[in-house]
């Protein structure tokens, strides 16, 4: 016998837990229709004045001795003459504020110190399309490596599973809180992304094994039957469901996981990124997206990006870089300091990433490096324009720009105050805020979270 | 010369003032009497405090002299460094430079002797600490002009491990387009640690046994009554120990775990050798002993992360604390495509602590008096190599560059493959193909 869940109880419990706890009762329901929905809470904050800061803004503006009001988590205002009466003060002279920084390109929690066989939870490297899995599930919140990015200024970053395959999987985007569970570290409302990968490593990992694809031509078959796949179980589901309830029902088609992720591209519910280096085959798979009318949303890595910076920017492609990594393999051979330039120059979304648990730590240095190639190549670049390539542009990329990226009234108060011109290698984070809630300062040991991998360890809280 | 002046004069007039200025520092066939920097601030490495509207003479491929105030004597070459920096050229003290192209293209790299290749190899055509880069470095590499025009003027170029805990030796390197080898044998390496355990069947224990017992036959070695027995040194390898021990060249020991950074001092003490350790994430907590000894740390000032169970105790600060506790420390990068970041982790080391002039000398003078270079190299006293920079501002900063690159009394080519990929794509409307 079935036994039958008590129709009324989950009900129930919901509408008691609405009177005594909205925001709990709000995140029951969110994964009774999401069983995977983010568990995040903001943590309670009191109302802060922040004056005196050379304010970058991550909309492009920079502000001297301004001032940012924060309220329940949120940005109320900010601007030189700002006042918030009854606001807590604290007094920034001589220090910077930009926005909280933002990776679109991290595999912290699935990749995590220390990196051995039983940590390493970043590849699927068993079939060439595995869009079924999902990095959350791989994520270990105590990996270290999350509180050093957190001492680096990282408020929110994206974790993508490996480019061993065509299809890895679908990405997530974590705020960097301390948390014992994935759940817990959901950016809310953030949209999942799928992991695309093209050239050598898919190649050179099934073509090592005899298997397809083994040339850059057998990747493009690989994209191209999957997604055509994907086209026909759409509408199967399709069909199916319009004839719901009709004499003439159809079945709706035995669940495929992977498929669900890639019809969720289809649907412009799920955002593709996908790494890919060399220029020409970037220009492929904004071809192959053509065909199947889906929209890629960043090139990750894109050393070659500077090559069709032009191409990108008609196309409103993002693209991820680093600053100057080259020469590790044949297709980042070409890389330039100038890529990130480059392409911002051509008008075309630039972000700098990092793909690195050393990186992360230090986007802001990334970028002042971009800044300085550019300079040097005679293309002016300011430090409030250059910001946005590790704030603004990478929250677009992650579909939550309505929601942090930029210092904006309304916008979630994810901040970080420097003790000096980030773009200076002698600058550190001073305070780190998100939803306006201080996790980390670098006075205070009490406000450095220590994970449980951490604990006796003889550098703890001192890395 | 792979990269003529001519042609790079001819590319600036269409190219703007940018380009120009590179090719402007392009070499041109000296008939200058020596060459005079003039009105930098110039950090010789002598002193802590730089000296300001200075001027720096070279002649003959040295210093000749540097001071403020110094007269220009006729016919010299007037290089203007007013608003600018001047510092020795940057040393890269741990880098696979001339030894790798593309690290991911095994046909590229010959920094070791793969593990996997040799199982398959007869015990006669083992290496172990034999293994010598200098037939390796290829001086057309890539890699030596984009890490020249970061400032880099000479290298030290190391094996990485492959097939036995000592993997062999190094060689000094300077960055011009030939001639490129200063110094081979210069310095023997090994490693002990994680990895390295796996060349003895996976126990540090056997490790140090091994290094030890090699040492100590190499000691008592006498080739024509050596006959090794299965799986121990060969003739050649210890030939190369014995060697060893006879200079007094440095052993450069890969080691990050506190305990095993005590074990290498001991097996320094107990065998005499001059000792340099290489990467010491846990360094830190033997300060005080690698102080007593003077043992220098190379040290990647960036490498905090636990990255496995020998490194548990990494931290941003080990150089500071070292630093503090009177070990000498010498910086390196992770990669040697970007070598020309070690000022980048110099200037990470100023943040965590670090006194600026120490994180400096830590990337110029210091790796030149570790491994024991040319005297002076590694400065700007008289009579010291003339390899120089002329950098926009503070060098250790992010925001500025290198301008003008000289080694040995010659101004280097700026130019780079990564320079000619900036002018093929700096205009995309231009037409392809042909620059």
């Amino acid at each position: 016998m079935i036994r039958r869940r008590p129709a009324t109880a989950g009900r129930l419990g919901a509408t008691l837990l609405l009177t005594a706890l909205p925001l709990a009762a709000s995140h029951a329901a969110d994964r009774e229709r999401d069983p995977y929905a983010s568990t995040y809470r903001p943590r309670p904050t009191e109302e802060l004045l922040i004056t005196n800061a050379t304010i970058l803004t991550g909309t492009g503006e920079r502000i001297e001795r301004g001032a940012v009001h924060l309220r329940d988590g949120r940005i109320v205002a900010v601007g030189a003459g700002v006042d918030a009466p009854g606001a807590r003060v604290l007094d920034a002279e001589g220090k910077w504020l930009t926005p909280g920084i933002i990776d679109v390109h991290s595999h912290l929690g699935d990749y995590p110190s220390p990196e051995i066989d039983a940590t390493a939870d970043g590849n699927e490297m068993t079939s060439p399309n595995t869009a079924e899995v999902w990095a959350e599930h791989s994520v270990w919140p105590q990996d270290p490596q999350f509180p050093l990015a957190l001492a680096g200024g990282v408020t929110t970053l994206q974790i993508l599973p490996g480019s061993a395959n065509l299809f890895g999987g679908r990405g997530v985007t974590v705020k960097n809180v301390p948390a014992r569970t994935v759940q817990a570290m959901k950016f809310p409302g953030a949209p999942h992304s799928l992991k695309m990968a093209c050239g050598e490593n898919p190649k050179r990992v099934y073509g090592s094994r005899d298997r397809a694809p083994s040339t850059r031509m057998g990747n493009v078959a690989g994209y191209r039957a999957a997604w055509a796949k994907a086209q026909a179980y759409r509408e199967k589901r399709r069909a199916a469901a319009e004839a719901d309830g009709e004499d003439g029902k159809k079945e709706p088609p035995e669940r495929d996981l992977a498929m669900e992720t890639l019809v969720g591209v289809l649907d412009g519910e799920i955002l593709v990124h996908n790494h890919c280096y060399r220029a020409e085959e970037m220009a492929v798979m904004l071809d192959v997206a053509r065909e199947f009318g889906y929209r890629i949303t960043a090139f990750h890595h894109a050393v070659e990006a500077y090559k069709v910076a032009d191409l990108l920017a008609e196309q409103g492609v993002c693209a991820a870089m680093w600053a100057d990594w080259w020469g590790f393999k044949l297709e980042a051979f070409d890389g330039i300091e100038e890529n990130v330039a480059l392409v911002d120059r051509a008008g075309a979304c630039a972000i700098v990433h990092s793909d690195s648990a050393r990186g992360i730590q230090r986007l802001n240095q990334e970028a002042a490096k971009s800044m300085a190639a550019a300079r040097r190549a005679g293309i002016p670049v300011t430090e409030e324009h250059a910001i946005r390539w590790i704030t603004g542009n990478a929250a677009r990329a992650l579909g939550i720009d309505d929601e942090t990226g930029t210092i904006e009234p309304g916008k979630a108060a994810d901040l970080v105050l420097w003790n000096g011109n980030p773009f200076s290698v002698y600058a550190r984070p001073q305070q780190v805020y998100i939803d306006g809630y201080k996790y980390y300062d670098r006075s205070d040991p009490a406000r450095q979270p220590v994970t449980d991998f951490d604990l006796e360890q003889t550098a703890r809280g001192v890395r | 010369m792979r990269r003529g002046a001519g042609i790079a004069i001819g590319r600036s007039l269409l190219r703007g003032v940018v380009a120009g200025l590179a090719a402007l520092a392009a070499p041109v066939a000296v008939s200058a009497a020596g060459i005079a920097v003039v009105g930098g601030t110039v950090h010789t490495l002598e002193g802590e405090a730089p000296l300001q509207d200075a001027t720096v003479l070279v002649r003959d491929g040295r210093i000749a002299a540097v001071g403020a105030g110094l007269d220009v004597p006729a016919g010299y070459e007037r290089v203007d460094a007013r608003g600018k920096v001047v510092t020795p050229g940057l040393i890269a003290a741990h880098t696979q430079l001339g030894l790798v192209e593309i690290s991911g293209e095994a046909s590229t790299v010959d920094a070791r002797v793969a593990i996997a290749a040799v199982d398959d190899l007869k015990e006669a055509y083992r290496l172990g600490p034999a293994f010598d880069v200098q037939y390796g470095i290829n001086p057309q590499s890539t890699l030596l002009p984009v890490n020249r025009a970061g400032g880099i003027t000479r290298a030290i170029v190391a094996p990485v491990p492959g097939n036995d805990p000592f993997s062999g030796w190094g060689a000094a390197i300077r960055l011009t387009d030939d001639d490129v080898l200063l110094r081979p044998r210069l310095a023997l390496y090994g490693s002990i640690g994680a990895g390295s355990a796996d060349f003895t069947g996976g126990s540090r224990a056997a490790l140090i046994q091994r290094l030890r017992m090699g040492l100590a036959a190499a000691r008592e070695f006498r080739p024509s009554r050596y006959e090794p027995e299965e799986g121990e040194y060969t003739r050649r390898e210890l030939t190369a120990l014995k060697e060893f021990l006879d200079s007094d060249r440095p052993l450069v020991l890969a080691v990050n775990r506190a305990s095993e950074i005590e074990q290498s001092l001991a097996l320094a003490r107990d065998f005499g050798l001059r000792l340099v350790i290489l990467g010491g994430a846990e360094a830190w907590r033997a300060a005080d002993a690698l102080a007593a000894d003077r043992v220098p740390v190379i040290v990647d000032v960036l490498d905090n992360l636990p990255l496995s169970f020998d490194q548990l105790g990494a931290r941003m600060d080990n150089a500071a604390l070292l630093h503090e506790a009177g070990v000498p420390v010498v910086f390196t990068t992770e990669d040697s495509h970007n070598a020309r970041l070690i000022r980048q982790v110099a200037g990470n080391a100023v943040a965590e602590g670090m006194p600026w002039p120490a994180a400096l000398a830590a990337i110029t003078r210091r790796p030149a008096e570790v491994f024991g270079l040319q005297p002076g190299t590694g400065t700007l006293a008289v009579g010291a190599p003339a390899d120089l920079v002329i950098w926009t501002g503070d060098p250790l900063e992010l925001t500025t560059w290198a301008e003008r690159v000289m080694i040995d009394g010659q101004w280097m080519p700026m130019e780079t493959r990564q320079s000619e990929l900036l002018e093929r794509y700096r205009d995309l409307d231009a037409p392809y193909g042909y620059r």
